[in-house]
């Protein structure tokens, strides 16, 4: 089973050159049943990523590009009256893929981000009346353009809470982007990745990453970590136990990826910028844009044992 | 957090704040252009801070330095000495902060502080500085702290309840060293500080000397009996004897001066007392007839006043006992029968034609004083503080045409006559009376207590006083001067608003009196807890003990005292219980010993790895050891001690043997 997992990160970093730490973190996100919201600007693979990542899993993927006059029917779907049996058939909206990267999302109404918002916190959307449950797996990459930029609804913390983790991916390095520009189209690779893991597998392993075993001392770890942004001053607020349990899930995921069968304080160090940073604010900047510093800080002053 | 090296907001205004309050105290003696400067140089500080202004360049700061030294010389006429010393020290605390650019410069600054506020100690040592002084501490150390902890940057009071919570924490130890730590004598000593020379008796006396004195309400000394406290009258506080005339002044002869050792013979019940004494500046002490007292460096002197080795420079406190019924001098004179019988060769022809007079009717000494002390009491003498002018010939003057003066005047004239009629005599100079204080159950005796009075001598009974002053205003002896000089209105008539001039307000009296006894209370136990005083407390509490013992407890107290302090800050009770991270701890302590040591955040394999490349001979030891730490502690195969132990073990074999740290550490 874990070589097949190596063999999916393998094949996507052979599309997105040069992001092994982003892409083993976004399945490892996939796999603790995480939702992923990327942070860049425009043209650095996030979309790349989705897709390659939907193709080796073989999941089904739907794109939808927030818009400002984006409705939440756009996304959730709609009835539409037929003519010929003389009732109203439900079409379902692009939320009904197992993969669905919902690109440039601080760019609709806060309206339409929440009906994003519902449908990846309960897994079924109800419209009309009617409940209609997601598929499974149901994942949700979303990507954002930082907010400095106009015309955008930044998403409130609450929302961002929903978020298993927020990954940025960066410029690549010179050397991958040499290959990147000598290489092909990178879209043009992605249809040649075959799927290399089912449903059924994909269910096993996600099945399987909670028993990953977290002893008493690593547990001990993560609430000092979490003491710590609760009692220091430098904190603007400290993180919610529904962070503390998506810390412990994705260190779990990571260190399943990694071959063990337990959890070191190593695996919560690699996770914790992604998943506590997007929570995590300063106290002299409540308003500002993310936690980095402090993040560096948990991980630079919080004894480890 | 950002600034590496630069002096965070908080620090700088804590400094600001802590440099104005270490400069306050010392406000009274600064030339006032100093004010003028630490103004400039906080305004320029914060500009430079809000990065309106530069640093100072070279030319500009040796400009600013020689400025100040020049200023500096102007106003103390000297660069040495205390005073030009604490105000060149106050021009470098300010000048400083132009130069403030790193944390090191900020430090300095600080340690300056501290330094300043110890200077303040030597201007004033009463009961409000010294509380006072705890406020630029506070903030000196509120200064350091923003200085060190980036984390409190952004809180300015929280720097300033941790710097009080630090002094409240120093407070046992410091109770501890006041109460134990030997009192060394000073190794050199400096002179006093120009503003604390103060007013007091001096060796010579011309009457407008006591006529100063008595518009002064400043402290002269304390004095608490032991039992009944005598009346008024008959505290008759020596201080010398003034035995030399020249026609204006009596002063003290230069036999009295040196002379020790006065034989006298001790009569009647003696009086045990106390006395703290304010700096005067001069080396006698006081005490009443005839004084004894246990102090070392003080002796009595041929003229039975006591007198120290050195002068006295600082509050001092002493215990005397004083037989003032003794016998003093019966058989002979011990400076010979001519230094009480000189004066001056001519001058004032009618009081010694009236002594002539005198003695012709009265052979006998004891009649003749009476007879002299009856003149005064009989004819119209009168007391007051604004005698009229006298001329050359001042004692004629005085007792035949203005007949109107005070003590000095009164002791002056009748000691002329006496010697003139052939007796014996001296001028005593001392203070008469003094306040009781009812809540101490103390006398405090003021400058305008001073008095003087006469003492003749006569073979058999020695020498005698008796006070003349006593015969024209007996309120002056039994209520003191105020009541004297109660109908000119004199009293203090310098100093409308002293406390002591509205005794009548009763409210305020008490006030007065209750800070006064605070005040005593602050001299005594806390100033004049010095040498003899320590070791009697301690001898009280602990039996015989002297300097050694002394030493060996201070040793032994100050070696527990840090064994508590380490026992509370690595608190062995709460020692690793857990074996698997006692052998992890040992671990680190090991590889610590080669220069790889865990950071804070670092976790057991990273941190194994690191080592396993920093030591690669020993990369396989220490990653068996790590990886059983692992499974053991988080992959729950069971704790098993013993194994790590092993591994710990094999390790320690392979590192080679290093008993410290690592050079680079």
């Amino acid at each position: 089973m874990r070589t097949k997992l190596e063999a999916c990160l393998h094949a996507v970093n052979q599309v997105l050159l040069g992001k092994e730490p982003q892409v083993r973190l976004a399945l490892a996100c996939l796999l603790a049943r995480g939702h992923l919201l990327i942070e860049d600007l425009p043209g650095m693979g996030k979309t790349t990523l989705s897709h390659a990542l939907a193709r080796v899993l073989g999941l089904s993927f739907q794109r939808i590009q927030f818009t400002s006059d984006l409705l939440p029917g756009d996304i959730l779907g709609t009835s539409v009256f037929d003519r010929e049996t003389g009732q109203f058939i439900f079409h379902p909206g692009p939320i009904f893929a197992e993969l669905v990267l919902a690109d440039e999302i601080n760019r609709a109404t806060p309206k339409s981000q929440s009906a994003l918002l519902e449908a990846m916190e309960e897994g079924q959307v109800t419209i009309e009346g009617a409940t209609r449950p997601l598929p499974e797996p149901f994942f949700v990459i979303a990507t954002q353009n930082p907010v400095s930029q106009g015309g955008t609804f930044a998403l409130p913390e609450s929302q961002l809470d929903r978020f298993l983790m927020r990954l940025s991916l960066g410029y690549p390095a010179r050397a991958a982007e040499k290959a990147l520009l000598l290489g092909d189209a990178r879209r043009s690779l992605l249809p040649r990745l075959q799927a290399i893991l089912d449903h059924a597998e994909l269910a096993l392993i996600q099945a399987e990453v909670p028993k990953v075993r977290a002893s008493d001392a690593l547990v001990d770890y993560v609430l000092r970590l979490v003491d710590a942004t609760r009692s220091q001053p430098q904190f603007a607020w400290g993180l919610s136990p529904r962070a503390s349990l998506a810390l412990l899930a994705a260190a779990r995921a990571w260190a399943f990826l990694d071959g063990r069968e337990y959890v070191i304080p190593e695996d919560v160090q690699a996770v914790l910028p992604a998943v506590v940073g997007h929570r995590l604010r300063e106290r002299a900047d409540p308003a500002g844009h993310g936690g980095g510093a402090l993040v560096q800080w948990l991980l630079r002053e919080v004894p480890a044992l | 957090m950002s600034q590496a090296l630069g002096i965070p907001r908080i620090s700088l205004t804590w400094l600001l704040v802590a440099q104005a309050l270490v400069i306050v105290p010392h406000l009274g003696h600064l030339p006032p252009w100093i004010i003028g400067l630490w103004l400039g140089c906080a305004a320029w500080r914060i500009q430079i801070f809000r990065m309106r202004a530069g640093y100072p360049n070279g030319w500009v700061k040796a400009g600013l330095l020689l400025g100040t030294a020049g200023g500096v010389f102007l106003s103390r006429g000297s660069l040495v000495g205390l005073d030009a010393g604490v105000v060149l020290l106050i021009a470098a605390f300010i000048l400083k902060l132009l130069e403030m650019r790193s944390r090191r410069d900020a430090l300095v600054l600080i340690f300056l502080g501290f330094f300043a506020v110890l200077t303040a100690y030597l201007f004033d040592d009463g009961i409000l500085a010294a509380l006072f002084s705890l406020l630029p501490v506070t903030a000196l150390l509120a200064a350091l702290i923003g200085l060190q902890q980036s984390a409190f940057a952004l809180q300015p009071w929280s720097t300033a309840r941790l710097a009080a919570g630090l002094l409240a924490q120093a407070l046992p130890l410091m109770l501890l060293l006041f109460i134990l730590f030997p009192r060394l004598e000073p190794l050199w000593s400096l002179p006093l500080p120009k503003d604390r020379a103060v007013s007091g008796l001096s060796d010579s006396m011309a009457p407008a000397d006591i006529a100063e004195l008595s518009r002064s309400a400043a402290l002269a000394f304390r004095a608490s009996f032991e039992g009944q406290t005598p009346p008024r009258s008959e505290l008759y506080w020596r201080a010398l004897t003034l035995d030399h005339f020249d026609g204006r002044r009596w002063s003290q002869s230069s036999f009295a001066r040196g002379a020790q050792s006065a034989a006298w013979e001790q009569r009647g019940q003696p009086l045990h007392y106390s006395i703290v004494m304010q700096p005067s500046a001069q080396r006698w002490l006081f005490a009443l007839d005839v004084g004894q007292t246990t102090l070392a460096q003080a002796r009595q002197m041929s003229d039975f006043r006591l007198q120290r080795a050195l002068p006295v420079e600082s509050a001092l406190f002493y215990r005397v006992t004083s037989w003032p019924q003794a016998l003093r001098e019966p058989t002979a004179i011990g400076a010979g029968p001519g230094s009480a019988l000189q004066l001056p060769s001519e001058g004032d022809p009618r009081s010694r034609a009236w002594a002539a007079e005198l003695k012709r009717d009265y052979p006998q000494a004891e009649r003749l004083v009476q007879a002299l002390l009856g003149h005064f009491n009989r004819q119209p003498y009168g007391y007051t503080l604004r005698p009229p002018a006298v001329g050359p010939n001042s004692i004629d003057d005085f007792l035949f045409e203005t007949r109107k003066g005070f003590c000095a005047h009164y002791a002056g004239a009748m000691t002329f006559v006496l010697r003139a009629a052939g007796i014996p005599a001296r001028v005593v100079a001392g203070y008469q009376g003094g306040e009781y204080n009812p809540s101490g159950d103390y006398v405090q005796v003021r400058q305008f207590d001073a008095h003087a009075w006469v003492e003749y001598w006569q073979a058999g009974s020695g020498w005698v006083s008796v006070d003349p002053t006593f015969q024209v205003a007996p309120q002056r002896i039994e209520q003191g001067l105020e009541a004297a000089v109660a109908e000119e209105q004199s009293f203090l008539e310098g100093s409308p608003f002293s406390p002591l001039r509205y005794r009548q307000l009763g409210w305020l009296n008490q006030l007065r009196l209750g800070w006064d006894n605070l005040n005593y209370g602050w001299q005594r136990w806390v100033l004049g807890y010095q040498g003899a005083q320590q070791l009697q407390l301690l001898q009280r509490w602990f039996g015989r003990i002297d300097g050694q013992w002394l030493g060996l407890s201070l040793v032994g107290g100050g070696g527990s005292l840090v064994g508590l302090l380490a026992l509370w800050l690595f608190k062995p009770w709460r020692r690793e219980r857990d074996a698997l991270q006692r052998s992890f701890n040992r671990f680190e302590r090991l590889l610590a010993r080669h220069a790889v040591r865990r950071e804070v955040g670092e976790g057991p394999r990273a941190y194994a790895e690191r080592a396993a490349r920093a030591l690669p001979a020993q990369a396989q030891a220490i990653r068996t050891f790590a990886a059983a730490y692992e499974a053991q502690r988080y992959a729950g195969h069971g704790a098993s001690p013993a194994l790590l132990r092993q591994h710990l073990a094999t390790l320690r074999r392979a590192l080679p043997w290093r008993f410290t740290r690592a050079a680079g550490e």
